[in-house]
């Protein structure tokens, strides 16, 4: 390389606000299907429970 | 040049540049595009317009969609490979975003105008351009950042994938629901508003994405992660790769683990309402579905993380021999035998997480046998697979199932048949697997050791 820059090294702030970035909508829509999830282990009670 | 700020030269990492910030990058294009995987939630309101005749589309008609999609993902990736190779990933990623977003947009006119050709080129084709771009756009960046974890570099990245319809069903559903309140056309108003946020989204990706700089590697790597006989110290160039029996082999490999998948993605909702009948309704499917989504994600992470440890050869090695026995028994938990809905819960999700896991590890496996230099191009030729498992796959459980409903059998007795076929595939790919050995030194690079990282520049 002829041209030697000097270059910081990325901030680590910088970092988290990229996976952050990612994160929250990832972590919103795993909330949604959570909340929906849990429905079939409510039905799996009653399937235990449900006469043969 | 105005685009001139999307050459490869241009987005060569400074020194200190942190490889960290690439899978943000890579997850921002994958969370995107994985919005493909929750069109299913568009099928009943687009079956709920009306033309100007009165005419409805029916679900067969509606079902193209998502098929020619993932065609063209398998497509485009495989066309474009080679390409991406030479002009870098942030232009690939940039193309990507426009033909995702334009694909939305000429989708919107199609819902609109009661026109499903326009859907079909819209999302389908000119979408599935962006999709298949997107896909393999961050892979091989992902592996020259991370030369000593390849195999967590891409699960990262490809569990975003698996995760973008965890994204994209609520979204879409709130959407919908905004515009119906409002008064406004619901799905030409949500396919333009999804265009144009997926959009702002990937080019975050666009503009963070770097290459590593030539000869950079990882502080602290001595440059060779040897676990495995299989790991090659040469590259093998996509022309000469795909003639290989090594690349026939994974793309069996990979074939199979898909349509296995699919057997049960495919079916899902009405699969776990018909074996277990009058104790699993519709919401509780719904929930069933949504889990599915989870463990396909994290199964990309955890499988592909895990496969740095065990080599990519016994990982497979896992999928196909816990995955035979797991499809082979699956049906013993329905209601007329051991009527445990938590058991076939909980074979169904480790399923699952296998069948992402074989996605994401996929990169890492051809990395380790045809090295790195072309790794995206030959990705992108062994993605055909997933397309043809995308047709073959449905065609199977449709098949047997529109079977035993012509003859009056009961649905329910389908199933079994069904997830025995899948066994039997996992077999099949069981075999696949077991008589992959190193590539022969002929098919090598003659003029290039393979340089630890960059070397495909």
């Amino acid at each position: 390389m002829a041209n030697e820059t000097v270059h910081a090294k990325s901030s680590p702030l910088l970092i988290g606000a990229a996976w952050l970035l990612v994160i929250l909508p990832a972590a919103w829509g795993l909330n949604y299907t959570v909340r929906n999830a849990l429905k079939i282990f409510t039905a799996g009670n009653t399937a235990a429970a449900a006469p043969k | 040049m105005a685009l001139s700020f999307l050459d490869r030269e241009r987005s060569v990492a400074h020194e200190g540049y942190s490889r960290w910030l690439v899978p943000p990058a890579a997850l921002a294009i994958h969370l995107s595009i994985g919005q493909v995987y929750a069109f299913s939630v568009f099928k009943n309101p687009l079956q709920a317009l009306t033309a100007a005749d009165g005419s409805h589309w029916d679900l067969k008609s509606l079902g193209y969609i998502f098929s020619i999609a993932i065609a063209v993902l398998g497509l485009s990736a495989a066309i474009f490979g080679a390409w991406l190779e030479k002009v870098g990933p942030r232009r690939a990623m940039f193309y990507a975003a426009i033909c995702f977003a334009a694909g939305f947009y000429i989708a919107a006119i199609g819902a609109d105008t009661h026109q499903i050709a326009l859907i079909y080129l819209g999302y389908g084709v000119v979408g599935g351009v962006g999709l298949g771009l997107g896909y393999i756009s961050p892979v091989s960046t992902l592996i020259k950042w991370f030369p000593d974890r390849p195999g967590l570099a891409t699960g990262l990245a490809i569990m975003g994938f698996g995760g973008g319809a965890l994204i994209g069903s609520p979204l879409a559903n709130q959407l919908m629901a905004h515009f119906k309140a409002a008064g406004k056309p619901a799905i030409p108003s949500t396919f333009l508003v999804m265009g144009t946020l997926y959009f702002i989204f990937m080019m975050f990706g666009v503009f963070t994405i770097r290459v590593p700089r030539d000869g950079w590697k990882p502080e602290g790597w001595s440059g060779t992660n040897k676990v495995s006989a299989l790991i090659s110290t040469h590259s093998v160039a996509v022309g000469q790769a795909w003639r290989t029996p090594q690349f026939a082999l994974l793309w069996i490999i990979l074939f199979c683990n898909v349509t296995a998948g699919i057997g049960i993605l495919e079916q899902a909702s009405p699969m776990i309402q018909d074996l277990f009948k009058g104790s699993v309704g519709k919401d509780a499917a719904v929930g069933f579905v949504g889990l599915l989504s989870i463990f396909n994600m994290a199964g990309r992470f955890f499988w592909a993380s895990v496969s740095d440890k065990l080599g990519r050869k016994t990982t497979y090695f896992t999928f196909f021999t816990l995955g035979a026995v797991l499809f082979f028994v699956l049906p013993l938990s329905r209601a007329d035998h051991l009527n445990s809905v938590p058991l076939f819960v909980s074979i169904a999700v480790l399923v699952i997480s296998m069948y992402g896991g074989g996605f994401a590890t996929i990169p890492a496996y051809l990395k380790d046998l045809f090295g790195g230099y072309n790794v995206s191009a030959i990705h992108g030729r062994l993605l055909t697979a997933w397309s043809t498992a995308g047709i073959v796959g449905p065609l199977i459980v449709n098949g047997i199932l529109d079977h035993y409903v012509a003859n009056h059998m009961s649905k329910q007795d389908a199933y079994p048949l069904i997830l025995h076929i899948m066994s039997g595939l996992l077999v099949v790919g069981f075999v696949a697997n077991l008589l992959v050995r190193p590539v022969d030194a002929k098919h090598w690079m003659k003029d290039q050791t393979l340089a630890p990282v960059g070397g495909g520049h």
